[in-house]
């Protein structure tokens, strides 16, 4: 699943690690979700949704 | 999973291990020390004999517990398919050996060595899988 994690972090500004701390993950696992590794559950794509303000729809999609 | 993390979760779980072993250390210790010297029969014995395996079990327990607390789901994964190659390669490794031990009279391999083959293949596929996701 691809998805805009990398240029919504960017465009704050914020590492991984920042988006890590915000999320309550590890950094290993924000780097995961970005490089398309590894697919969220609905309830963390929700949380990263709210913490961006956007939509789930927004930052990921199901293209290859 | 390192010493030095701010993880709650794994904290706990590096704390409960090192008390599981303390456990598994001393039950060992009391074991070996009155089989040799008082020969215990009877319930008595097989009580005694058991207690080593339930402070290992309790390794699986706490491992459990682990997998149960941890918030971040990346994590809970890792550990989860960490736990299916150990399980994956001890019946590999036990299942050849069993073979082997039928056709060829290979030495018999004591069962007690399957909760090390166990977590020899969780400590290798670790970091396998950890460098899987980077």
């Amino acid at each position: 699943m691809k998805n805009r994690l990398r240029v919504l972090r960017a465009e704050r500004e914020w590492s991984q690690a920042d988006l890590a701390e915000r999320l309550e993950v590890s950094r290993q696992s924000v780097n995961a979700i970005e490089t398309g590794k590894y697919d969220p559950s609905l309830p963390l794509a929700f949380k990263l949704a709210r913490l961006f303000e956007t939509t789930i729809e927004a930052i990921f999609s199901d293209e290859k | 999973m390192i010493c030095k993390t701010s993880n709650p979760a794994v904290r706990r779980y590096l704390r409960r291990l090192l008390g599981t072993m303390l456990l598994y250390a001393a039950s060992l210790a009391v074991a070996i020390v009155v089989f040799v010297h008082f020969r215990p029969t009877g319930v008595p014995a097989y009580a005694l004999a058991v207690l080593p395996a339930i402070a290992l079990i309790g390794v699986l327990v706490v491992f459990g517990l682990y997998l149960a607390e941890e918030k971040d789901e990346f994590q809970r994964l890792i550990g989860v398919q960490s736990m299916l190659c150990g399980i994956g390669g001890t019946l590999a490794v036990t299942t050849v050996w069993g073979f082997l031990e039928s056709f060829v009279h290979a030495p018999h391999m004591n069962p007690i060595h399957d909760f090390a083959i166990f977590w020899v293949f969780v400590g290798i596929s670790l970091p396998v899988l950890q460098a899987r996701y980077k």
